[in-house]
């Protein structure tokens, strides 16, 4: 792309106080959104055409994924070690550790394993904050509406009814576990309203939330005494029974030594997360490393049924500069707090605070019709006007996005004086396994919560609902695993592999992939040797 | 991941060393970039490349100097030499916070799960080793007072890379020092007005119907 204004003409165009304008009419949201979202994009979506939702439009590269063989077969199976347990969490992010600490208070026994460290999550990253309906003005049922309308009334109510209704409680449970809350001088939690929301209702810990909730919940885990952990520790496959009908277990491998392990259970609770670094339309990602999708591939693979598997979230400000913080994130509480969005040539080109989908569009709108900022051929963006906030806001910045200002100072920008340049980034995964209220899926036996579940946010989440989701829905799935007191199973078998076999041979698909991908591959040499 | 930009940024080549193995990177580039790139094999224990997650652990060696520190908050040089460390051992402190009944004998606690907080020998050890700059001593120190709410904001910006840890010769364990100040500043003391209301009027609308939700414990 050769349009868009270059940077350092940009830079010295650029002035905190220069006036940029009133704010244009937006056009038909359809149409933009329909022009300029990726997700829209010619060619970037399939119908799926084995498994639980074949005919289903899913992302092209997604699909090939849920779409390939498997890496374990029946005579891997043979010599490997097996461990027993009452309930297996896979992912050390917030939803699985949540699910980890309920199932083990109602007494079950639990292992965790996680493919990085405890806590390298997407949660620990989260910023902006989670929400609840708890001031006067607003109520659960608010909560509800603007969660249906903000995902385009693709979301399942019972799901976000029982989201939003768990809110306050949830909160609660939080503190309760050792989490802290930005307070009012009056006491109260302090909120903000922020994009798709009809007021204030983002209860936040500075612009660390997710630091703060997953260092807590990281610690509540490792001090349990009936919670097992084991890191570096993917799952690369789940086992069924003899009909392949049910979830029984897992197959682990092991990033330090590659070594194979199996787990014998009653139950699965998935809690794998997202998958921005699988760089969907080459877009770069917002998220952590291990967000590579994995326990969509392992759940398709067992028979689970997919939604929205067409619908991501790309967030509308990621960095575009410095590259080494390409595709990070500067949280939306930024533009809560009143920063604005300012084009190439110095114009302001939409509310700043529409539904994360139309916000990234009208940026990539501004970006293909010349009136972005360009570093180079392929990095163009518009401004984050950091700077002017800061004049109508003094110390705003380092007093409530200590965050954003620590990492910006390692690479010497300040977005104080400079503003940010900013480029839509890939963020999130809105749909994901079917689930009822209890994070149950289609498949006996599994459960799936957070990130990796679908179902609440419809097409589009609006900021601070994952961090309640994952909570919410975590101890849910953590009690209802635990409910579970069958004899466990008879029989832990490949069949469902086989049988995903047999549908994509007859099918006719190329068998040449293998997934789930486990981690991105500019960072997976040396492991995954098989 | 790209590195080369034209942003008038001159950005250098330089040769480095990481887990033994010659690399090389330019100057813009974090040492995970680098590794990676370098294909320095098994650099798995990296998470969020900003800084919060505090996995990718490495010491570092520039000349004589040798320090501790976060792979994706260092940026590659001439001559240095990184090697990831292995990922910290269990906790050596037990608690659970439900075991707390009240507040006022939460320091006779502290002092039974940490008692070699009070050993301070006020060596700069943790404060040296932190990548976030966290008063780490000054914050023990205010633990060991009894001032947990304090010690806690000391540690508000703490990553959890158990570095402190590592560098402490009392075996003080300072990272979960600071963890449990900020968790009991919270579990004891944290009660606001807007969220208790909602609590309370809910818990009466429930009560008021006959629905018993599933999770209701
Ligand atoms: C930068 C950023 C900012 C955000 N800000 C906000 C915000 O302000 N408010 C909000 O509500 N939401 C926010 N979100 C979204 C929210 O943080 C996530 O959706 C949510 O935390 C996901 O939680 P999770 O537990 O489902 O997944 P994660 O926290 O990502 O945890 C998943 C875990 O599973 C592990 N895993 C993956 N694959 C495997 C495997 N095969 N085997 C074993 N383990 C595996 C991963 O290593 C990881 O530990 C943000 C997200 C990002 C990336
Ligand atoms: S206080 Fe300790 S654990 Fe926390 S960031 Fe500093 S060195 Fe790491
Ligand atoms: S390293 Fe340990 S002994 Fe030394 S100052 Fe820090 S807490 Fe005290």
């Amino acid at each position: 792309m050769s349009n868009g204004i270059p940077l350092a003409e940009a830079r010295a165009r650029y002035s905190p106080d220069a006036d940029i304008g009133p704010l244009p009419d937006l056009a038909d949201t359809d149409t933009l959104l329909n022009a300029y979202h990726p997700d829209h994009l010619r060619g970037s979506l399939v119908n799926l055409v084995v498994g639980a939702n074949a005919g289903d439009s899913c992302q092209r590269e997604l699909a090939e994924l849920l779409q390939a063989e498997a890496f374990i077969d029946e005579a891997d199976l043979a010599g490997t070690p097996v461990s027993d347990v009452d309930v297996l969490v896979i992912g050390g992010g917030g939803a699985g550790c949540a699910a980890a600490l309920m199932a083990a208070e109602k007494g079950a026994r639990v292992l965790l394993a996680t493919k990085l460290r405890l806590g390298d999550s997407n949660t620990v990253m989260a910023e902006g904050g989670i929400q609840a309906a708890i001031e006067a003005g607003d109520s659960i049922q608010q909560h509800i509406q603007d969660t249906l309308r903000g995902g385009h009334h693709a979301g399942d109510p019972a799901l976000v009814a029982a989201m939003a209704g768990d809110g306050p409680d949830v909160l609660r449970w939080l503190i309760r576990l050792g989490m802290q809350f930005e307070q009012t001088s009056g006491g109260d939690l302090h909120t903000r309203r922020a994009g798709g929301m009809s007021t204030a209702r983002l209860t936040h810990c500075r612009d660390y939330t997710g630091l703060e909730m997953m260092r807590v919940l990281r610690e509540a885990v490792i001090q349990h005494r009936s919670i097992e952990v084991w890191e570096q520790s993917p799952v690369v496959e789940l086992l069924s029974n003899e009909h392949g009908q049910k979830c029984v277990g897992a197959v682990l491998t092991s990033l330090l030594d590659d070594r194979l392990r199996i787990v014998r259970t009653r139950s699965v609770i998935l809690a794998t997360g997202g998958l921005g670094r699988l760089h969907l339309n080459g877009f770069p990602t917002s998220n952590h490393l291990g967000a590579t999708g994995d326990g969509l591939v392992l759940a398709y693979r067992l028979g689970a049924r997919l939604r929205e598997m067409d619908s991501f979230q790309y967030h509308p400000t990621g960095l575009l500069h410095p590259s080494h913080l390409a595709g990070k994130l500067v949280t939306e509480g930024v533009r809560a707090a009143g920063a604005l969005l300012v084009n190439g040539v110095g114009r302001r080109f939409v509310d700043e605070l529409l539904p994360r989908d139309m916000v990234c569009a009208a940026i990539l709108r501004e970006c293909a019709e010349g009136r972005g900022i360009r570093v180079d051929e392929r990095h163009v963006g518009v401004w984050l006007d950091t700077p002017r906030l800061e004049r109508a806001q003094p110390g705003l910045l380092e007093k409530q996005f200590p965050n954003l200002m620590s990492r910006t100072r390692v690479s010497c920008v300040d977005p104080r004086y400079t503003p940010l340049l900013v480029h839509p980034t890939l963020h999130y995964q809105n749909g994901g396994v079917v689930i009822d209220t209890n994070g149950a899926t289609t498949v006996p036996g599994l459960y799936a919560v957070g990130e990796v579940a679908g179902g609440i946010h419809g097409r589009n989440r609006i900021m601070g609902n994952a961090l309640l989701e994952i909570i919410s829905f975590g101890r849910r799935a953590g009690i209802a695993a635990t409910a579970n007191r069958d004899r466990g199973p008879k029989k832990v078998t490949l069949e469902h592999v086989n049988r995903m076999r047999r549908a994509l041979t007859l099918a006719g698909m190329p068998m040449s992939r293998r997934a789930p991908q486990v981690l991105p591959p500019y960072a997976a040499g040396g492991v995954w040797s098989r | 991941m790209h590195s080369a930009e034209n942003d008038g940024e001159q950005h250098q080549s330089v040769k480095l060393t990481i887990n033994g193995l010659p690399v090389s990177a330019d100057t813009g580039m974090t040492l995970v970039e680098a590794a990676w790139q370098g294909g320095v094999p098994r650099v798995t224990s990296v998470g969020c490349m900003e800084g919060v997650c505090g996995s990718c652990r490495i010491m570092l060696r520039r000349g004589k100097q040798v320090t501790v520190g976060l792979a994706c908050q260092t940026f590659a040089a001439e001559g240095i030499e990184a090697v990831f460390l292995p990922p910290a051992s269990a906790p050596q402190h037990h608690y659970e916070i439900d075991d707390f009944k009240d507040g006022w004998d939460i320091h006779a606690r502290f002092q039974d799960i940490f008692p070699e907080a009070s050993r301070c020998r006020h060596c700069h050890g943790c404060d040296y080793a932190c990548p976030k700059g966290i008063k780490v001593e000054n914050g023990v120190a205010q633990a060991a007072a009894g001032r947990y709410r304090d010690a806690g904001e000391t540690f508000f910006e703490c990553v959890m890379c158990e570095l402190c840890d590592v560098a402490c010769p009392e075996l003080i364990a300072p990272a979960h020092v600071g963890l449990f100040s900020r968790r009991i500043t919270a579990h004891f003391h944290l009660r606001p007005p807007n969220l208790i209301n909602r609590l309370e009027e809910l818990r009466k609308e429930r009560s008021g119907s006959s629905i018993i939700e599933s999770d209701e414990e």
